[in-house]
């Protein structure tokens, strides 16, 4: 989530899907919410049917079009075009919503002489390192900002290797506190400016001719959308996958934080950016991350390079001076005191070099690709089935069986645990089940009603569960298993106390255990996360009261406040109250349902309109209310100033909604914490048939990382052999790899058969009828589907060439009542510079009518198609 | 009827298409599957209702228009979905076709079979206009929606009511939901949706049914029947010949014999 | 089955598409305008229905039951002419032959009747309830006293010719034998109830002649079992036979006639091939035998005439229940037709 960390300060949804209920116009785009969030779902319905309008951009016309007022196909990857077309359209038809742009955003903070933009040096920002592929932020730092430097000469969030410091919780380049700015808007080197000219190209006709999209529709759209904000009216905008999953995902996030900020969207009822997360919890496996990169409540993990081994020298790196981070050192030491406790002490910086360094790129890619290159000997993987899911599964798969050892830990057994013997590289000829030397253990776990804990869902509500039934025979509870774990691997440690082990040794594992099983109580461990004092373990009410002197311990700052007592676990509450139900669940931070709502106020403290009230200052009590918890220090006045050095949230003015940040305000422009830009710019996916509109020779994101090698090797620009634009989906009906979906006969049934979606023009060029098959191919792999031709795919216009996409769900494996080919065979392993993530939405390949036969030829049928003339 | 008969008002201008009720219904029922056979017919592979789906999820494509989407009145729904369910009839064919009595009426409205008293005789099945109701040839015995009666005795509303995720299935008292249906299909006429329409076959021999709907367009697209007509409406003609067969074959069979005495 | 050769597609040619599918949308499906392989899905229309799904369930039956349809009517039939025949104290052999033949009958039709039904254990459910409303109570119910009086009018028969003419095992007989012709009046008729009140259109369309068809054939049958069983003398049956056949042609004639959509499985594929040689074998051919035979006396005709007719009212009984299978598959005919 760095791109809402950076642009409002925390990494999460700024809204809650209750709230849709009362947006004037809600954007949905690069998600299918009726198919992949159907309950959620309902309050679109509501708004729609209290008049709100819904607009769905999507290449495909699915059945969240099917609901919309508007549909816009558009070509897959081409999204910062269409958002920097209606920032343009704010900016250019006066739609932005001036006052809460001036007092709310950094659209006035001048930025320094030597940035160079986009547009000056056609197509990347100044600072960017050629051989290095990557970019010093220091030019984009605020005029008057002095910068921060790491060790090693780079600045934080910056080195090659990581996904970056700070990228979800605002920039740590430098200290933005201090710099210059104009109000009036009209300096043309403040951050307004700069975006008028940076988007000045981004115009309707560009919209026609790049995304496809009617100029005249697009118009109706931007007008719709725009109108639908201000003082009186708020507009939504629900994203998911359909924009992560780019080679420049973050910076398309960017885009519609950039759009929100200028319609004065954020904070505001009605309003927001909805981060649509994906698997149930997704959302608590980034606050307290299964991420290499950061620790839980988004603190830094500690870079080997460029990171200190002096907790002091770390803290002060990451602390900024001003804002609610400047928190930072209790944080970090109450989450030492949590992990090591008494083994944690001043003298020992608290534990600090227990915890292990960030070295090279662990992102699952990373270690992926040594895997695949002999350099690891052993894998867990839980509740993951990459055999399918991964992209480019046929290299993720035969890089299994170069692991000595593998441990599958699932409900079922999935094609990653059964890969050895029914893997297409098996039928294929590519692998043989007498060579994999991969000894691997299949370890049963127990589903979500089988054992007791949290979900953490897309809007930060952490809701908690009770074991409704006890698993069957051997199945067992991550709990469980992690506990266990733990304890036989500290009993090794124990043994051999070298310095490696340290840590280990050092580590708190006692948890309160029950059941013939002895199940560690998950109650113990939330206890644990929010926060006790250690002086005599009572529990903390909330993060307020964390002290940086080792006298409290927290496991996730963030959610500290969900069991301020023993006997209370909020997380379990069920008594609904209000407008968002307060009382239901426990929202992080502090049990806000809208973040940011100060902003749902004028600078004085009243609210904008009597119809988007939510939260304002009682003059009469001196302090904030309304309908859902301030986001805010309750007694800081409307006019509060702050004095000359004050530190903190002190140093935050009463009309500064964004108190993570350093300045108080929403980001329009971000200084540093993203790899790739303090704006967003359009580049064309990493593989693409058409070229850059905007700049010629800067056709894919400058500092994506392909992973490109024989195994993952990519189509040329424009490749003949591969005409058509691929974009793979999911289906209602269907849950991700399929594991949990393609065994289940009531679903399976619903869904039998992998399937593309193509238009009927495509269908007439390539002769195909509709239900025949097809094979689709890529430079990675080829696989078949049927043909399920249908209107609801247009071919499009781009450039006056008439581009066909290609849709396909990718849920089906080898395994299950229902089984296809594996369509992430098709994928490349990428790495959008942020977060690491893979491009599954846009790509290029070829289709022919006809079948594949699944046996030695498939390669063969698939070397003819790479062997055609490019 | 009396006024606590409960009904389904399946509003599909609401419907996302997501099958939660029809699994939910298989769930709660523990229903076997239809096979797992790829149809083509849009994202709809089950085809119809039948002994082994009590509720089933129609997929109705029409041509998109860039720009238009299934809601704003400006044209017909591209892509509009249904959810069918047994009518439950207020003259239920298959309720007198059934010989044994299996058949019967609840106390609010419901059309149940009986499973422990059915024979398998499948005259129901010839009897329901709705295609409704059919024989499980493994089990021998006819299957439909229960309108989950053992959950409505208890209380509860119906499984495939429950799951549903956007109203689009109401459940409720008949006379009120009547009348909402009514008031929702002005809300919708009010929007520009002038194609809306609900579908409860009153002026029928079937007398009205306790599963409303509200579409758009023709309900023929969603095999509804514009004129469903109960088996009830044939006896008379079917007795009258029958008697008038009997009674000819006596007379010609004395007469001829009387003839030949002679 | 593309109207267009594959196209090579520009700007002009798209923006021609996109009016040919604006004019689409307003007017009905794009029928003319682009019609790829296979695609686009066939938009809603009446004619079109639920992607041919068809709207109606198949009759579930199996083959049991049109024999029983074909055993039952016979054996019906058969009961009214031996009261009829003893009425008018005609041939007591041909009496006890057709007793025979209707007591026969009534012990086939039971097994018949209930090694078709799910669960045949649980046959006498059936007997749980009467209701008129549902020809199959009614049905079973009938067959039930059929069965009874047809089996206690032989019984009685054959006591008689054991003990001789005793008045009171007489009395017993005749009493048992109406009650049989009785039952058997509607074992002949009921059958073209249960199938024309149901909601299969070919069915219900011919709810008004089918019992007069089903009696017949049964009479037709009837009659040429009993003329098989040596009784060729009887002018009688000969009579009987002629009218039953008489009434077949007037019926197929009729039928033939009717172009109606809803007639189809009558006068097409398998079920109309039975129907159709089933009404020639029971109509036209046994009718010019048996007048040939009235002129000639010879009664080889005759005899063909009765294993035309067997045959005949056999085939109609199958053709008239695949016929209904045929016509369930129909799905444009519920959603096109309003019925009567
Ligand atoms: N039923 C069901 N629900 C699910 C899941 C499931 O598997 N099944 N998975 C869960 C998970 S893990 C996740 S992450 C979420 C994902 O939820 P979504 O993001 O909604 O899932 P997708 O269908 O992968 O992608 C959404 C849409 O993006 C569109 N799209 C493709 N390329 C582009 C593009 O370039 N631009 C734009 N604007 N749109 C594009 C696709 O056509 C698709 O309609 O769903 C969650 N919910
Ligand atoms: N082409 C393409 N590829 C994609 C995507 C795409 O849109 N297009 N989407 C990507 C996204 S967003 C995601 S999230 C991934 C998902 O990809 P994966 O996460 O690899 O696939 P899942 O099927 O969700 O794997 C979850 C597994 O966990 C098991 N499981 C469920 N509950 C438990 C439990 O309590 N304990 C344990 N131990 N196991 C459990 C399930 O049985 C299942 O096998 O796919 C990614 N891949
Ligand atoms: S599956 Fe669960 S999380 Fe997903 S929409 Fe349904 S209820 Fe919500
Ligand atoms: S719809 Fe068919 S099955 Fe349902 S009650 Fe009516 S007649 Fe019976
Ligand atoms: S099949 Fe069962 S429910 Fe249907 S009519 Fe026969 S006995 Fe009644
Ligand atoms: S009422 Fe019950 S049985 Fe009927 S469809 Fe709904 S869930 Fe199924
Ligand atoms: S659950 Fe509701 S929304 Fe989903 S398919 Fe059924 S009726 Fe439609
Ligand atoms: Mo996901």
């Amino acid at each position: 989530m760095p791109s809402l960390g950076t642009s409002f300060g925390r990494g999460g949804a700024t809204t809650a899907q209750q709230d849709l209920q009362f947006s004037d116009a809600i954007l949905i785009m690069g998600s299918s919410m009726a198919e992949n969030h159907p309950v959620g779902f309902q309050w679109v319905m509501e708004a729609r049917q209290k008049g709100a309008k819904v607009i769905h951009v999507d290449p495909r016309f699915n059945r969240t079009s099917a609901m919309a007022d508007h549909w816009l196909p558009l070509r897959a990857g081409t999204d910062i075009v269409f958002l920097g077309a209606l920032i343009n359209y704010a900016l250019t038809h006066g739609k932005y919503f001036r006052e809460y742009v001036v007092h709310y955003t950094n659209a006035g903070t001048l930025l320094r002489k030597d940035f160079k933009d986009t547009e000056d040096l056609d197509g990347i920002f100044s600072g960017f390192d050629a051989e290095g592929k990557c970019y010093s932020p220091e030019t984009w730092n605020y005029d008057g900002a002095p910068t921060t430097q790491s060790r090693n000469g780079k600045h934080p969030g910056h080195s090659d290797d990581t996904g970056g410091h700070g990228k979800d919780r605002g920039g740590e380049a430098g200290e933005i506190d201090q710099h210059k700015e104009d109000p009036t808007l009209q300096n043309p080197r403040c951050v307004f400016q700069v975006l008028k000219r940076h988007f000045s190209r981004y115009t309707a006709d560009l919209v026609e001719s790049s995304c496809g999209i009617p100029k005249a529709k697009f118009l109706e759209v931007a007008e719709t959308f725009t109108s639908a904000s201000g003082p009186e009216k708020t507009a939504a905008i629900c994203y998911a996958v359909g924009w992560t999953q780019h080679s420049n995902g973050a910076q398309i996030i960017r885009a519609a934080a950039i759009l929100q900020l200028l319609l004065g969207n954020i904070g505001r009822p009605g309003g927001g950016i909805l981060a649509l997360r994906g698997h149930a919890t997704i959302q608590g496996s980034t606050d307290i991350p299964t991420l290499y990169d950061i620790l839980p409540g988004y603190l830094p993990m500690p870079f080997f390079e460029d990171d200190s081994d002096k907790l002091s020298e770390y803290i002060e790196k990451h602390t900024p001076k001003t804002g609610w981070w400047a928190n930072f050192d209790k944080y970090v030491i109450s989450l030492l005191k949590a992990w090591y406790g008494d083994a944690a002490t001043k003298d020992n910086d608290f534990g600090f070099n227990f915890l292990p360094r960030v070295s090279g790129d662990h992102s699952h890619f990373g270690y992926w690709l040594d895997m695949a290159d002999g350099k690891m000997d052993g894998l867990f993987v839980m509740g993951q089935n990459p055999a399918v899911g991964a992209p480019n599964a046929r290299l993720e798969r035969k890089a299994l069986s170069k692991l000595k050892w593998l441990v599958v830990r699932d409900l079922v057994e999935t094609e990653t645990a059964s890969f050895w013997k029914d893997a297409p590289e098996i039928s294929r000829g590519e692998l043989r089940t007498e060579d994999i030397t991969t000894e691997i253990f299949f370890l049963p776990a127990a589903g979500h009603a089988e054992k007791a804990g949290s979900y953490t869902n897309t809007q930060r509500l952490v809701q908690f569960r009770e074991k409704a039934v006890d698993p069957q025979g051997d199945c067992r509870g991550e709990t469980w298993f992690m506990y266990h774990l733990g304890l036989r691997l500290k009993k090794r440690a124990a043994q051999i106390p070298s310095v490696r082990n340290a840590g280990l040794n050092a580590l708190t594992w006692q948890y309160e255990t029950e059941g013939p099983h002895d199940e560690p109580v998950a109650e113990d461990i939330l206890a644990e996360i929010n926060g006790f004092k250690t002086s005599n373990r009572e529990q903390i009410s909330g993060y307020k009261e964390l002290k940086n002197d080792g006298s409290t311990a927290c496991g996730c700052w963030i959610y500290s406040g969900v069991m301020p007592s023993r006997d209370q676990n909020k997380a379990l509450k069920r008594e609904p109250k209000g407008r968002y139900g307060h009382g239901w669940g426990y929202a992080w931070p502090s049990d806000r349902r809208i973040l940011y709502n100060r902003a749902s106020a004028r600078p004085d403290g009243e609210p904008w309109s009597e119809r988007k009230k939510l939260v304002w200052w009682d003059k009469d009590e001196k302090k904030w209310i309304g309908l859902d918890i301030p986001d805010f220090t309750e007694t800081k006045a409307p006019d509060y100033k702050p004095g000359r050095n004050a530190k903190g949230d002190d140093a935050l003015a009463g009309d500064k909604p964004f108190i993570m940040h350093q300045d108080g305000v929403g980001w329009i422009w971000v200084s540093s914490g993203l790899k790739d830009g303090p704006l967003p710019t359009h580049y064309e996916p990493l593989e693409s048939v058409s070229t850059n509109p905007l700049y010629p020779n800067r056709l894919i994101s400058p500092v994506a990382d392909k992973k490109e090698r024989s195994d993952n090797a990519y189509a040329f620009p424009n490749d003949q052999r591969f005409p058509y634009i691929l974009s793979t989906y999911r289906l209602t009906e269907h849950h991700t790899a399929g594991g949990m979906s393609r065994l289940l006969p009531h679903l399976a049934e619903l869904q039998p058969e992998l399937f593309a979606e193509i238009s009927p023009e495509l269908a007439v060029q390539l002769k195909v009828k509709h239900g025949r098959y097809v094979t689709i191919s890529t430079m990675r792999g080829v696989i078949e589907a049927r043909a399920l031709i249908t209107e609801r795919i247009k071919s499009l216009l781009i450039d006056g060439k008439t581009v066909h996409q290609v849709c396909v769900p990718y849920h089906f494996g080898y395994k299950g009542l229902v089984t296809g080919d594996t369509v992430n065979d098709l994928l490349a392993i990428s790495e959008e510079p942020n977060v690491r993530i893979m491009e599954t939405k846009a790509l290029v390949c070829n289709v022919r009518a006809g079948r594949i036969p699944h046996d030695k030829n498939d390669l063969k049928i698939w070397r003819q198609e790479l062997g055609r003339p490019a | 009827m009396s006024t606590d008969t409960t009904a389904f008002l399946t509003d599909s201008t609401l419907c996302i298409g997501c099958k939660a009720c029809e699994v939910a219904c298989k769930e709660w029922n523990q229903l076997p599957d239809d096979g797992f056979k790829w149809s083509g017919n849009s994202y709809d592979n089950t085809g119809a209702l039948g002994h082994s789906t009590w509720r089933h999820v129609k997929f109705v494509e029409g041509t998109p228009e860039a720009g238009i989407g299934g809601n704003s009145g400006e044209q017909l729904p591209a892509w509009s979905f249904s959810s069918d369910v047994c009518k439950h009839c207020e003259i239920a064919g298959c309720l007198d076709a059934c010989p044994t009595g299996a058949i019967v009426r609840m106390e609010f409205g419901a059309v149940y079979i009986q499973p422990d008293v059915c024979n398998g005789c499948s005259y129901c099945v010839v009897s329901c206009p709705f295609g409704v109701v059919q024989r499980n040839v493994d089990d021998g015995r006819a299957f439909k929606c229960t309108f989950c009666s053992d959950r409505q005795r208890a209380g509860l509303e119906p499984a495939c009511a429950k799951a549903c995720p956007t109203e689009s299935i109401k459940f409720g008292k008949l006379d009120e939901l009547t009348a909402e249906a009514e008031s929702r299909l002005q809300a919708l006429k009010a929007r520009g949706i002038h194609d809306a329409v609900i579908y409860n076959p009153t002026e029928t021999s079937v007398g009205g049914i306790h599963s409303l709907f509200l579409l758009r367009g023709d309900p023929s697209s969603f095999n509804l029947p514009p004129q469903p007509e109960a088996p009830v409406i044939y006896m008379k003609k079917g007795w009258t010949s029958a008697a008038i067969a009997a009674g000819s074959m006596l007379a010609l069979a004395l007469m001829s014999f009387m003839g030949a005495r002679r | 089955m593309s109207h267009l050769p594959t196209r090579v597609p520009d700007v002009e040619s798209e923006s021609r598409l996109a009016d040919i599918r604006r004019k689409a949308a307003q007017q009905e499906p794009m029928n003319g305008g682009v019609i790829p392989l296979g695609a686009p899905f066939p938009p809603p229309q009446v004619t079109k229905g639920y992607y041919e799904i068809p709207l109606l369930k198949e009759p579930q039956w199996t083959n049991e039951i049109p024999l029983y349809f074909f055993v039952g009517g016979a054996a019906g039939a058969a009961a009214v002419v031996a009261s009829a025949a003893s009425i008018m104290n005609g041939d007591p052999d041909l009496v006890r032959s057709a007793r025979w033949v209707a007591a026969l009958g009534g012990l086939l039709s039971p097994p018949l009747l209930i090694s078709d039904l799910g669960m045949p254990s649980r046959f006498l459910n059936m007997l749980r309830v009467f209701k008129v409303q549902s020809p199959m109570s009614v049905g079973a119910w009938t067959l039930m006293a059929f069965s009874t009086f047809s089996a206690a009018s032989v019984f009685t028969n054959l006591m008689r010719r054991k003990l001789g003419n005793s008045t009171p095992v007489a009395l017993i007989e005749n009493a048992a034998g109406m009650l049989a012709a009785a039952s058997g009046l509607v074992m002949a008729s009921y059958t073209g109830v249960l199938v024309g009140a149901t909601v299969i259109p070919v069915w219900n369309k011919h709810v008004g002649s089918l019992p007069m068809h089903f009696a017949a054939s049964g009479l037709n049958s009837a009659v040429s079992i009993l003329e098989l069983m040596n009784h060729d003398d009887s002018r009688a049956l000969n009579i009987l036979g002629l009218a039953a056949s008489g009434y077949e042609i007037a019926e197929g004639a009729l039928i033939e006639l009717d172009r109606d959509r809803t007639n189809r499985p009558l006068q097409h594929g398998r079920s109309g091939f039975f129907v159709r040689l089933g009404g020639l074998l029971s109509g036209p051919v046994p009718f010019t035998l048996r007048i040939a035979y009235a002129l000639t006396g010879n009664k080889k005709l005759r005899r063909a005439a009765a294993l035309s007719s067997l045959a005949g009212s056999l085939l109609t009984r199958f053709g008239w229940v695949e016929a209904g299978k045929a016509s369930a598959r129909d799905y444009q005919i519920p959603l096109s037709r309003a019925q009567s």
